[in-house]
């Protein structure tokens, strides 16, 4: 059974991601702005932290060196400023140090021999030198000038850049993670609804259906779906079954159930191909009711009905399985008796036939009605090579059997 | 603390054991020069010591006994402090009314009976005539080249009732006992 495809929609434009790419890049994006956001406030946090303990460490170094340099002011002593100043040669961090006398001259100045490991770090938390006026008794005696330098900076900076590049691995594995938990939260069930929707589509499989999904939205969309479907199985078996009634319609006689003409021609165009690619031999036989006429116009057409409906079922009766009737007209009747064999002929089964249609018929106003046939056969090849030989054959032994019938009639009533 | 030891271990013992000279003030060697880092270095000693409390506040005075050897003009200048009062010590035995003593070239027997005098008072003594600093005073001046230098007799403090800042002992020990 083929139905014609429904129209179909103008060729869409192809699609250019995946749900699942296009989630995941959002997912993607959405975790870096967010650990970009938190990296820079910590970073930002971790500066100005950091630049406060440098600072404070940086002050506490200036102090402490104004002490210890301050004997060495109020004795002009070089030596001793080297002296006082040596707990602060020793901790890194302090790249020059320079002591100076209350008229601007410098009394020590000190160097560190080991290089700035960043210059630009250096610039940007110490760009000037951490300076504190030497008191005594209340009276400036000089000024203690220190420098900073990055040595002190450059580790927490590694392992700040080190944590950030960890955060970074860590949101992309995440990610990656979160991106495979929505292909199977997310993109699976959308797979099989699409599934389920090409399937119907293309192989007419009305029967599949969506399995319940645990997001509440598409479970709606698969019952949605399902719903449809059910409809969908509705009409096509409605339809189906509408079908075959038409097609029986078409190819039966409404009164007695038999095939019809059109549905005998097709038989029997079938039957001579078969018969002849295997070297076969059938029978046609040609019935057609005598005094139907009378019963019609003495009893009524219910009553003709009647009749025509009980010879059929008797023709039925003595049909075997391969054999096929059909009502080609008012009161004609054909019947293809295939395969025939040698014993029965033709004119055995025209007998049997002629003598069960005699048989009383019970009319629905009650009386009994006796039936008179007339029977013509034909052999396929020997009266006919084609339907129209054939059927002119069986049409003319019919009526010769007519006549027949009807002498011995006038006989008998003589 | 080890110099804390050695004042407590070298009040018991002989005063030839000070300790050696050791701060070096940079000066030009004019005379005026000299004097100035003089004036400078005895300032800086007195600003670095402290009086016990219940004596009265500054000014203190400064009695200069027998003959200085560096300079003549002994005017110490106190950082930020109070100016310092300068006399002659009028009995050369007997140094009442001092806070502060500048024992210049005199006969042994003075400088001993005022070495023995200020034992156990509140009282700074300074020398210029003691290279070794080994006679009792407790800081001892010498001309050095390019400057003055000091030295500290660690015996001598520990034997008095002042106190001395330890930056200046470290100074004037030459680093050496810290």
């Amino acid at each position: 059974m083929t139905r014609p495809l429904a129209p179909r929609s103008p060729a869409r434009p192809a699609a250019h991601t995946t749900l699942q790419k296009l989630l995941s890049r959002f997912h993607f994006g959405i975790t870096l702005f967010a650990v970009a956001l938190s990296g820079v406030a910590i970073l930002l946090a971790g500066i100005t932290t950091l630049r406060s303990y440098a600072d404070r460490n940086m002050e506490l170094a200036t102090r402490v060196g104004a002490y210890g340099a301050e004997p060495a002011l109020v004795f002009n002593d070089p030596e001793a400023a080297r002296e006082g100043l040596d707990p602060l040669r020793r901790i890194p961090g302090i790249a020059r140090l320079r002591v100076l006398d209350h008229r601007g001259r410098p009394l020590y100045e000190w160097q560190s021999p080991k290089g700035d490991p960043s210059p630009v770090l250096t610039s940007l938390f110490f760009p000037q030198p951490f300076s504190t006026p030497i008191r005594r008794n209340g009276s400036v005696i000089g000024r203690i000038e220190i420098w900073g330098d990055s040595s002190t900076l450059i580790d927490y900076v590694r392992i700040g850049a080190l944590a950030g590049l960890g955060c970074l691995l860590v949101t992309a594995l995440g990610t990656i993670i979160l991106a495979r938990r929505f292909e199977y939260e997310l993109v699976k069930p959308l797979g099989e609804i699409a599934t389920v929707a090409h399937d119907v589509r293309l192989h007419r499989r009305f029967d599949k259906r969506v399995q319940p999904l645990r997001i509440a939205e598409l479970d709606r969309l698969g019952g949605d779906i399902n719903a449809l479907l059910d409809e969908l199985q509705g009409w096509q078996g409605h339809m189906e079954s509408e079908n075959a009634v038409l097609a029986h319609r078409a190819s039966h006689d409404m009164l007695t159930a038999l095939p019809n003409r059109a549905a005998f021609d097709e038989q029997l165009a079938a039957r001579i191909e078969n018969a002849a690619r295997r070297d076969g031999r059938f029978a046609l036989l040609f019935i057609d009711a005598d005094n139907f006429k009378a019963a019609n116009d003495n009893h009524g057409h219910a009553a003709g009905d009647a009749v025509l409906v009980a010879l059929s079922a008797r023709i039925k009766e003595t049909l075997r399985t391969g054999d096929f009737a059909a009502r080609i007209g008012g009161d004609e009747f054909v019947v293809i008796v295939d395969p025939l064999d040698e014993g029965a002929g033709a004119e055995a089964i025209a007998a049997r036939i002629r003598q069960i249609a005699a048989q009383p018929v019970a009319l629905p106003g009650g009386a009994d009605y006796r039936l008179a046939i007339s029977v013509g056969a034909a052999v396929y090849p020997d009266d006919g090579g084609d339907a129209a030989g054939l059927l002119t054959a069986a049409d003319t032994a019919m009526y010769a059997d007519k006549l027949t019938n009807r002498s011995q009639k006038r006989q008998a009533e003589t | 603390m080890f110099v804390s030891l050695l004042l407590v271990g070298s009040s018991l013992a002989a005063p030839q054991l000070a300790m050696e000279a050791a701060s070096q003030t940079i000066v030009d060697g004019s005379p005026a020069g000299v004097a100035t880092g003089v004036n400078r270095i005895v300032g800086g000693i007195i600003s670095y010591a402290r009086w016990p409390a219940d004596l009265p506040r500054a000014p203190r005075t400064m009695c200069v006994a027998g003959t200085p050897q560096l300079t003549d003009h002994i005017a110490p200048a106190v950082p930020g402090g109070h100016s310092i009062a300068v006399r002659r010590l009028s009995a050369p035995a007997n140094g009442s009314g001092c806070d502060i003593l500048f024992l210049g070239r005199m006969p042994v027997a003075d400088r001993q009976r005022l070495i023995a005098w200020v034992r156990g008072r509140p009282v700074l003594t300074i020398t210029d005539d003691d290279p070794g600093c080994s006679f009792g005073a407790m800081f001892c001046l010498r001309a050095r080249a390019p400057g003055v230098s000091f030295s500290v007799n660690l015996d001598a403090i520990g034997r008095g009732p002042l106190r001395i800042d330890p930056r200046v002992l470290q100074i004037g020990s030459d680093g050496d006992a810290s």
